[in-house]
C-alpha cells in the first residue's frame, strides 16, 4: 500500500498537467491567426499588398491552383483570330478548346480563371472589411486600392463571362444565394464604376506595380468606351495625356517590353525571375516545347498579315519566326530566354521563371483610347486631337504617312497591332462590334466552330453543379 | 550471399559443438494428446537449463538429463505439464488440451484478455510463415489474411505502402488507414514498411467499435496491434533467416503496340498505308515500351535473431536486411533494421523494460508514370543508332549523334519519296521517354527511431501501476534530380529538389491494471491517462541552373528559386478505463471508456466521449453441452461502440493542423522592382469542427465443432459514421474552393467468416483449410447540401463523381457508351501507333432526343462487394505444403492509363466535323463508362513449399535445433475481369474518399518467385 500512496499521486500529477489549457491549444508558428491581425496600418497594407500576389497568380502547373492573368491570354488572344495552339496535333484538349471554338463548361482554364478573380475580390473584400482600423491617414487610399483592384477583376469577369455573382463583402460559403445568383452586368458596372470612381479619387501616381490614379483614371475610361459613355472616357485619357503627369511613349518600342517600369507603363504587375512564387509561366508556354504545352499563342497567318499592312517597325519586336518550326511564328514580346538577334537577354536562368512583368495598362493604350472616345461610336472622325494621338502611336513605329480621316476600322488594326498580344484583342472586338463578323469568318476560314454564343465563356461547370440548379449556364453550353 | 558471413556462422557454431557433452541419461519418450494422436513440435525443456528439444513428427523426443532434473512439455493449444526424472527412461506423456485451445491470449488495447472472454470482433494472426512472403513491407504479407481487412497493392514500386481498409471507407477526408500499434506503443502508419517480418510474433486486428474504443478518437478506423518477439527462458537461441526472390512484373496485352501490327490493321481497313505508317515502318525499330519500364528484379532478406534470457530478464536481439529491387526502371529499396529489447523482474514488486528499434530505409523512386512512357510509340529507339540517326531533321538537330536519346520531334519533316514532300510522324515535342526516368534521381531515405521505457509496480497482488514513456522519432530527406537530358528543356530545366521532415512522436502513459479472481468471478480492470505530441518540421530548397550533371548540389546551382520551412504541433490528451468482467468463464462482459482532448479542434468542441459495451456467452460451457463431443465451444457476442476519427487530410499541414483559426500565410508579391511581403488568408476556419463518430454494433459468434476440427467466427457489422469531416467544394466565389466542415452519415455494414477445418489429422499427413470471406457495403445515408455533388479531380482531365444519397459514397458519374465511331470519320485512325478514338456515341438514357446532363447516370463504383482467401496447408512427413488463393469482387476502376495509352488526347483522334453523323450524341470517352472497368481479380497469392529437416539428422549436427528450406510464390496466377485492359486492377491514386478509384496507369503486379531458409540453433 506504500507503492499506492507514491503512484496514486503521481496520475493526479499527470492529469493536472496534461489538463492545462495551454496543452491544447498550441498556437500555429508558420502562420499567423486572423485573430488579432488587422488591426495597424501596416498589417492592413499586408492585405493590400496581399491582393497583387492574387493577380500575379501561381506559376506552376497544378490544375487546382490560382493561375489568374498567367492564363488569361487563352481567354482573350487565343480566343481571337490574332494567336491559336501551335500545330492542334500537340496541344492538349483544354487548351484546345480556344481554337476551335469548342470551348466547354468543363474547360480548368476558364475554372481557373473565373476561380482566381473572385479570389483577387476576395482580397480586396478583406482590405475594405477591416478598413476601419486604418488610419486616417491611410484610409481614404487603402479604399481607393482595394476598390481599385476588385473593379480591375470585375470588369474582367464581366466582359468574359457576362452576368455574374456580386460578391461585395468576405461571404461564408452557405451564403449560396450570393454565390449562385448571376447579378445584371448593369449592376455589376455599376459596382466597377463606384469603386473605380473612389479609386480615382483616392489615389496618387507614384507606382506602376499597385493601384495609381492614372491606372484608376485609363481602366475608368476603357469601361466607359465599353459603356459607350465617350466623353467621360475623353476626359479621363486627357487627364492621364496631362505631361506634367509624366506619361510617354518610350522611343523605343522594344523598351516598353524589355526595360521595365518606363513611363509608358501605367499598370503593371511585377514579377521576379527564377522564383517560384513570384515568376511568371505565360512567357515560356508562347515559346516551342519550353513551357508545360509544346507551344501556344502562336501568331495566325491573318496576324502576321495584319502586321504586314500596319506593323511597322513594332513587327520586329512583335512576332518572330519559330528557329525549330520555321513555318511558325512566335510572340516577341516578354521573352523569357532572350533573342541574340533583337538584342533581347534571358531573364531567367530558367524561362519557365520567368520575371516579365506583364503590361495591364501603358500610355499607347490610352492614347488610342483617347481616339475611340473622340470617335465615339461613328464611322470615322476628323478630330485633329484624334489624328494627333493616333498619329504619335504610329510616329513610334516608323509609320509617317499623313492621316486625315480615322476610321473605325483603321482605329481596331491600329489597335491591333499595337497592343498585340497583351490581352486587349478580343475586348477590343467586343467593344468596337465587330466581334460576331470578324471571329465567324476567321472561324469559317479556318474551319473552326464559332458561333455568337462563344463570345461568352460558360460558367465553370463545377460551380453548375454545386449550385444544384441555382446558377444558371450561359446559352449554347 | 556474402560468403563472409557464411564462414562467420560456420566458425559460430562450431564453437558451440564444442561446448556440449556430459554424461546424463538417454531419456526417450512420445507426447501425444488425449486421443492417443502424437503430438509434433511440442517443446521439452530441462527446467533450469538451457537444454532443450522437439518431439519429431511421430511425437518421439529424445533427451538427455539426470535424474532428479523436471522435464517441461509444451505446446499450443495444450496444458504445460512437468514430469520429474526417475530411473524411467521412457516417457509416454498425455498433454491435455487447454480447454480447447481457447485459454489463448489475445492482445487488446492496453492489455491482454484470454480469447475465450473476448467479446468483442478481433482477428488474431500469428506469425507461422508469413516470413517466407518475399515482400519487403509487413502489410503486404498482410493480403487475405484477415477477414474485413482489405490490403490492396494500390503502388506497385518497390517499399511503396498498399492501401489498408478494415470494415469499408467510413470516413471522408479522414485517415482511412488503420491505427497501428507495436507493442503497445502508436506509431505512425508508414512503420509497417520499416518493421522486420522475421521478429513479429503476432498480428491482432481490432475491428468492431467495441474493441476499437479504448483508442477513441483513433478507433474507427480499425486498430492492427503487433507484438514482436520475445525471449524466452532458457538456452538462448538464435536464427538465421534469408530468402532471396525473382520479381517479374505483370504486362497489359492491351497496352502492347507495334508498327507492323498496326500497318496490319490499317491494310486490312483501307487497303493501303498512309505515308506516316510507311515511313515508321522504314525506321525499323519496333519498342516494346512496357519491356523497357518494367525490368523485374530480385529481392533479398537476411534476418539474424538471438532471443533467450534467465528467469528474471528476458531479451530479444535481431538485425534485418533487405533488398528489394523491384520491378520498375530503376527503382529499389533498402533496409536496415536493429530491434533490442529487454524486460527485467527486480522483485515480486517491480519491473521494468526497455526495447529500441531504430530502421534505415533507402528507396530510388520510378520517377515517371508509367502511362506517359507507355503511350510512346513504339517506333521511337531509347538511342539513336547508325540506322536510326540517318531520318534525323538536320537543319533543326545538327548536333544530334549516335548513342544520344532518340527524341520523336528528331524523325519530322522526313522526306519519304524523295520528292522534297515531308512527313511528320511525332506527337510530343517531349524528350525520350527513358530519358525521363534514366536522367532523374528520386530518393526517398528514411530514418525512423521508436523505443520506450516502462516500469511496473506491483501495487499488491492485483492491482499493479504501469507508466510507459515512449516516442518515434522519423527524419525523411526526400531528394530529386532532374538532369540535363532529363527534359526538353535541357540544362535551363535542370533542378535539384532537396528537403527534409523531422517529426517527434511522444506520449507519456500510466494505467492502473486490476486483476482478481474470486470463486467463480474474473474481473479485471485498467484506467489510465496518456498524453502525446507531435512535433513537425520541414524543410525544403529548390535549385535551378544547372549547366551539367557534375555537381548535383545547391550550391552548384544558379539560382534557388524555392526555400521554405514549416513547424507545426499537435497534441492528444486522454483518460481510459475499461472493465471486464466473467461469470464461471460463461457470462462476459466488458466495458470501456475514453475521453480524448485534441489539440486540432476548436474549444467548444476540443474532448470527446467514446463509451463501448459489450457482452458474451460462452454457450458451450453450459453444463447441457459441457461434454458434448460435437459442440466444443459456442460463444455468442454482441458489442456496441462509438468511436471517433479526427485526421483529415486538406493538402495543407497548416490546415491539418489548426482547422479552427483562420490562419494567414506569408506570401509576396513584386512592386517596383522589389519583392514586398504580405499575408493571405489560407482558409475558411471552422472553429465549431469537431470529430467524426462512428457507431457499431457487431453481433458475432465463435465455434468450434468435432473436437474443434471446425473452428471460426462469424461477424455481422453496422456501423454508421455521422458528422463527417470533408474538405468540401464550395463557390469559388467565396475566394476558397474547399472548407472543412462536418457534414452527413456513411454506413458501412457487412458481414464477415472465417472457418478453418482440419480435414485430415493423421500423424505423418496433416491438411488443414482456411476459408475467410468479408462482404461490405457502403451507402452514402445522408449528405446534406452536398447531396448529389459532381465532383472532379483534375479539371483539366475531368471525369465526374457523384456523392448521391442511398448510393457508395463516390460513384463514378457520365454518360452509357452505345457505340465507337467508325474510323473512317476519324481524322488519323493509325496515327499515333495504338490510338483510339477520343470520343464515342452515348446513350440517350431519357430518350428527350438528345444528348444533355440528364443522360448521364452512375457508372459504377470503387468499393469491392466481396473479398475471400481460401488457405490449404499440408503436412507431409517434413514436408509442408501451403497455398492461398485470394480475390476481390464488385469493385470498377476509372483506368485513366487508357486516355493516355490510347492517346484519347490526341486531336488526331477527333471525329472528322464534316463527314461524322450525329455528332450531338458523341461525348469524349473521359466522360463515359468507356474507361469505367471492372477491377475485381483472383489470384494465387501465396505458393509456400518448405522442408524441415528431420530431427535426428539435426541432433547429429549438435547445432542445429531447426532447419527449414523452402520455396515460395506469390501471384504466380493473377486473373483479372473481361475488360480490364490495366496491369493492376488494384492501383489507385490516392484522392478524397469522394473521388475514389482513379486509377492513373501506376505501376504492375508483380509474382515473386523466391527461394529460403530457416535456421535456428
Amino acid at each position: 500500500m506504500k507503492f499506492l500512496k507514491i503512484v496514486l499521486p503521481i496520475v493526479f500529477i499527470f492529469i493536472a498537467i496534461s489538463c492545462n489549457k495551454d496543452f491544447l491549444e498550441p498556437q500555429p508558428i508558420s502562420a499567423i491567426s486572423e485573430e488579432g491581425y488587422f488591426k495597424t496600418d501596416e498589417e492592413l497594407e499586408s492585405g493590400i499588398l496581399n491582393m497583387y500576389d492574387g493577380i500575379q497568380g501561381i506559376n506552376d502547373r497544378n490544375t487546382s491552383s490560382n493561375h489568374s492573368i498567367q492564363y488569361e491570354f487563352y481567354l482573350t488572344e487565343i480566343r481571337t483570330d490574332n494567336t491559336r495552339g501551335k500545330g492542334s496535333v500537340d496541344s492538349d484538349a483544354d487548351q484546345a478548346q480556344f481554337v476551335n471554338y469548342n470551348i466547354r463548361a468543363t474547360n480548368g482554364i476558364v475554372a481557373d480563371y473565373y476561380r482566381s478573380m473572385y479570389n483577387i475580390i476576395y482580397r480586396a473584400n478583406v482590405v475594405l472589411d477591416n478598413l476601419d482600423v486604418a488610419s486616417e491617414a491611410n484610409s481614404a487610399k487603402f479604399e481607393g486600392e482595394a476598390k481599385f483592384v476588385r473593379a480591375y477583376a470585375y470588369f474582367n469577369l464581366v466582359r468574359l463571362f457576362g452576368d455574374v455573382p456580386l460578391v461585395e463583402k468576405v461571404i461564408a460559403p452557405l451564403e449560396t444565394e450570393v454565390s449562385y445568383t448571376r447579378v445584371e452586368s448593369s449592376t455589376i458596372y455599376k459596382l466597377i464604376e463606384d469603386d473605380l470612381l473612389t479609386a480615382v479619387a483616392n489615389l496618387d501616381d507614384n507606382t506602376k506595380n499597385r493601384a495609381s490614379k492614372a491606372a484608376a483614371q485609363a481602366l475608368m475610361a476603357k469601361v466607359y468606351l465599353t459603356l459607350g459613355e465617350y466623353s467621360q472616357a475623353q476626359t479621363l485619357c486627357e487627364s492621364i495625356m496631362n505631361p506634367a503627369r509624366g506619361f510617354s511613349l518610350e522611343s523605343n518600342f522594344k523598351d516598353v517590353f524589355y526595360s521595365e517600369g518606363n513611363d509608358e507603363v501605367i499598370f503593371a504587375i511585377g514579377y521576379e525571375p527564377d522564383l517560384i512564387k513570384d515568376s511568371q509561366g505565360f512567357s515560356s508556354e508562347w515559346l516551342n516545347a519550353v513551357g508545360y504545352t509544346a507551344g501556344v499563342n502562336y501568331v495566325t497567318a491573318e496576324m502576321r498579315e495584319a502586321f504586314d499592312q500596319f506593323g511597322g517597325e513594332r513587327t520586329l519586336y512583335s512576332i518572330r519566326q519559330d528557329v525549330i518550326q520555321p513555318s511558325e511564328y512566335q510572340v516577341a514580346k516578354y521573352i523569357p530566354n532572350g533573342d541574340e538577334n533583337l538584342g533581347i537577354s534571358p531573364i531567367a536562368s530558367d524561362p519557365r521563371l520567368a520575371g516579365n512583368d506583364w503590361i495591364v495598362i501603358r500610355y499607347a493604350d490610352v492614347l488610342l483610347m483617347h481616339v475611340e472616345a473622340i470617335l465615339a461610336g461613328a464611322e470615322a472622325t476628323t478630330s485633329s486631337n484624334a489624328i494627333e494621338s493616333f498619329k504619335e502611336v504610329r510616329n513610334r513605329a516608323g509609320i509617317t504617312t499623313e492621316v486625315t480621316t480615322i476610321t473605325k476600322e483603321d482605329l481596331l488594326n491600329e489597335r491591333r497591332v499595337e497592343l498585340a498580344f497583351e490581352n486587349q484583342r478580343f475586348f477590343d472586338l467586343l467593344r468596337f462590334g465587330e466581334a460576331q463578323n470578324v471571329l465567324s469568318a476567321y472561324s469559317t476560314e479556318n474551319k473552326y466552330n464559332f458561333t455568337s454564343s462563344d463570345l461568352l465563356l460558360p460558367i465553370p461547370s463545377s460551380e453548375i453543379n454545386l449550385s444544384k440548379g441555382l446558377l444558371q449556364q450561359n446559352p449554347g453550353y | 550471399m556474402k560468403l563472409r558471413i557464411k564462414l562467420t556462422l560456420l566458425a559460430l557454431l562450431s564453437l558451440q559443438l564444442f561446448s556440449y557433452g556430459q554424461e546424463q541419461l538417454v531419456l526417450s519418450g512420445t507426447v501425444t494428446d488425449s486421443s492417443n494422436i502424437p503430438i509434433p513440435g511440442a517443446n521439452i525443456i530441462v527446467m533450469g537449463t538451457n537444454r532443450g528439444v522437439y518431439t519429431d513428427f511421430d511425437g518421439n523426443f529424445i533427451i538427455n538429463a539426470s535424474k532428479g532434473e523436471v522435464l517441461q512439455i509444451s505446446y499450443i493449444g495444450y496444458e504445460t505439464k512437468d514430469i520429474t526424472i526417475t530411473d524411467n527412461t521412457t516417457y509416454a506423456v498425455v498433454l491435455k488440451e487447454s480447454a480447447s485451445e481457447l485459454d489463448e491470449v489475445v492482445i487488446i488495447g492496453y492489455g491482454t484478455q484470454k480469447k475465450s472472454h473476448l467479446t468483442g470482433a478481433i482477428s488474431k494472426v500469428v506469425n507461422e510463415d508469413l516470413e517466407q512472403i518475399a515482400v519487403s513491407r509487413v502489410d503486404d504479407a498482410l493480403v487475405g489474411q484477415v477477414s474485413g481487412v482489405n490490403v490492396q497493392a494500390t503502388e506497385g514500386e518497390a517499399g511503396s505502402a498498399p492501401t489498408i481498409r478494415i470494415r469499408g471507407t467510413a470516413s471522408i477526408s479522414g485517415a482511412l488507414s488503420p491505427l497501428i500499434v507495436v507493442d503497445g506503443q502508436v506509431v505512425d502508419n508508414d512503420y509497417l514498411g520499416a518493421l522486420d517480418m522475421n521478429n513479429i510474433a503476432s498480428f491482432e486486428v481490432l475491428k468492431d467499435a467495441a474493441s476499437t474504443a479504448i483508442y477513441g478518437s483513433r478507433g474507427s478506423r480499425g486498430v492492427i496491434m503487433i507484438s514482436t518477439k520475445m525471449g524466452k527462458e532458457g538456452k538462448t537461441r538464435f536464427s538465421y533467416n534469408t530468402y532471396t526472390g525473382y520479381k517479374r512484373a505483370r504486362q497489359s496485352d492491351s497496352y502492347y503496340f507495334s508498327v507492323k501490327k498496326e500497318a496490319q490493321t490499317e491494310l486490312e481497313a483501307t487497303g493501303t498505308l498512309s505515308d506516316r505508317t510507311m515511313y515508321k515502318q522504314q525506321i525499323g525499330i519496333d519498342t516494346d515500351w512496357q519491356d523497357i519500364i518494367f525490368t523485374g528484379g530480385v529481392i533479398t532478406s537476411h534476418s539474424i535473431g538471438a532471443r533467450g534470457g534467465s528467469k528474471n530478464t528476458k531479451f530479444s536481439v535481431s538485425g534485418n536486411y533487405t533488398h528489394d529491387e523491384g520491378v520498375l526502371l530503376k527503382d529499389d529499396f533498402k533496409k536496415y533494421n536493429i530491434t533490442l529489447k529487454i524486460d527485467t523482474k527486480v522483485s515480486d514488486l517491480f519491473s521494468f523494460g526497455a526495447n529500441i528499434t531504430p530502421t534505415f530505409t533507402y528507396k530510388d523512386r520510378f520517377d515517371g508514370y508509367a502511362h506517359d512512357i507507355l503511350r510512346q510509340p513504339p517506333w521511337l529507339p531509347i538511342y539513336h543508332n547508325s540506322n536510326t540517326i540517318q531520318y534525323v531533321n538536320r537543319d533543326i538537330y545538327p548536333d544530334v549523334q549516335i548513342g544520344n536519346y532518340a527524341v520523336q520531334r528528331h524523325f519530322d519533316d522526313y522526306d519519304l519519296y524523295g520528292n522534297g514532300s515531308s512527313v511528320n510522324i511525332s506527337s510530343t515535342s517531349n524528350t525520350n521517354p527513358a530519358a525521363k526516368i534514366l536522367e532523374r534521381d528520386r530518393t526517398e531515405d528514411r530514418f525512423k527511431l521508436y523505443g520506450s521505457v516502462y516500469g511496473q509496480f506491483n501495487i499488491t497482488k492485483d492491482l499493479s501501476f504501469k507508466t510507459v514513456f515512449s516516442g518515434d522519432f522519423q527524419n525523411a530527406k526526400n531528394r530529386r534530380w532532374q538532369g540535363v537530358e532529363a527534359s526538353r528543356n535541357g540544362a535551363a530545366a535542370a533542378q535539384l529538389d532537396i528537403s527534409s521532415q523531422n517529426v517527434l512522436h511522444l506520449t507519456t502513459e500510466s494505467y492502473l491494471t486490476f486483476n482478481k479472481k474470486f470463486n467463480d468471478h474474473e474481473v479485471n480492470a485498467i484506467a489510465g491517462v496518456s498524453s502525446e505530441t507531435w512535433d513537425t518540421e520541414y524543410e525544403s530548397v529548390r535549385g535551378t541552373g544547372y549547366d551539367s550533371d557534375l555537381l548535383q548540389t545547391i550550391t552548384a546551382a544558379t539560382t534557388i528559386s524555392l526555400a521554405e520551412s514549416e513547424e507545426y504541433e499537435k497534441r492528444l490528451f486522454s483518460l481510459f478505463g475499461r472493465l471486464n468482467y466473467a461469470y464461471k468463464d460463461k457470462y462476459l462482459v466488458s466495458l470501456s471508456l475514453r475521453r480524448d482532448g485534441n489539440s486540432a479542434l476548436g474549444p467548444s468542441n476540443k474532448y470527446g466521449f467514446f463509451p463501448a459495451a459489450s457482452v458474451g456467452w460462452n454457450l458451450a460451457r453450459e453444463d447441457f453441452l459441457k461434454n458434448s463431443k460435437t459442440i466444443n465451444n459456442l460463444k455468442f457476442r454482441f458489442s456496441y461502440g462509438i468511436t471517433g476519427n479526427e485526421t483529415f487530410n486538406t493538402g495543407s499541414n497548416l490546415i491539418d493542423n489548426y482547422p479552427y483559426l483562420a490562419l494567414l500565410e506569408p506570401s509576396t508579391a513584386v512592386v517596383d522592382g522589389s519583392l514586398v511581403s504580405a499575408f493571405n488568408p489560407v482558409n475558411i476556419a471552422n472553429p465549431g469542427l469537431q470529430w467524426e463518430r462512428t457507431k457499431e454494433i457487431n453481433p458475432g459468434v465463435d465455434f468450434g465443432f468435432f473436437g474443434n476440427r471446425i473452428t471460426g467466427s462469424f461477424e455481422y457489422y453496422e456501423k454508421e459514421s455521422d458528422k463527417l469531416i470533408l474538405y468540401n467544394p464550395v463557390s469559388t466565389t467565396t475566394g476558397f474552393a474547399n472548407a472543412l466542415v462536418n457534414i452527413g452519415e456513411v454506413r458501412n455494414e457487412g458481414y464477415e467468416l472465417e472457418v478453418t477445418t482440419r480435414n485430415i489429422m493423421s500423424s505423418d499427413f496433416r491438411w488443414s483449410t482456411t476459408i475467410i470471406g468479408s462482404m461490405n457495403k457502403n451507402t452514402l445515408v445522408d449528405f446534406a447540401d452536398s447531396n448529389g455533388q459532381i465532383l472532379s479531380v483534375d479539371s483539366k482531365r475531368a471525369a465526374e463523381w457523384i456523392n448521391l444519397e442511398g448510393e457508395p459514397i463516390s460513384s463514378f458519374y457520365g454518360w452509357v457508351v452505345d457505340e465507337e465511331i467508325s474510323p473512317e470519320h476519324i481524322l488519323d485512325p493509325y496515327h499515333p501507333v495504338g490510338s483510339q478514338a477520343s470520343g464515342v456515341y452515348v446513350k440517350d438514357l431519357n430518350g428527350d432526343g438528345l444528348i444533355d446532363n440528364d443522360d448521364r447516370t452512375i457508372l459504377g463504383n470503387p468499393y469491392p462487394d466481396l473479398l475471400w482467401s481460401i488457405t490449404n496447408d499440408f503436412k507431409i512427413g517434413n514436408f509442408d505444403f501451403s497455398f492461398m488463393f485470394q480475390g476481390s469482387h464488385g469493385a470498377e476502376v476509372r483506368n485513366m492509363a487508357d486516355q493516355y495509352v490510347f492517346n484519347h488526347f490526341n486531336s488526331t483522334q477527333q471525329y472528322n466535323l464534316q463527314t461524322t453523323p450525329n455528332q450531338d450524341f458523341i461525348r469524349e470517352k473521359i466522360f463515359t463508362n468507356s474507361i469505367i472497368q471492372d477491377a475485381s481479380y483472383v489470384a494465387l497469392r501465396n505458393v509456400n513449399i518448405g522442408y524441415n529437416f528431420p530431427r535426428n539428422l539435426l541432433e547429429r549436427t549438435k547445432v542445429f535445433t531447426r532447419a527449414r528450406i523452402y520455396a515460395s510464390g506469390q501471384n504466380l496466377m493473377y486473373l483479372t475481369a473481361d475488360g480490364y485492359t490495366g496491369f493492376n486492377p488494384e492501383s489507385i491514386i490516392s484522392t478524397s474518399a469522394t473521388t475514389y478509384g482513379y486509377q492513373l496507369g501506376g505501376s504492375p503486379i508483380f509474382s515473386t518467385i523466391s527461394l529460403g531458409l530457416n535456421l535456428e540453433f
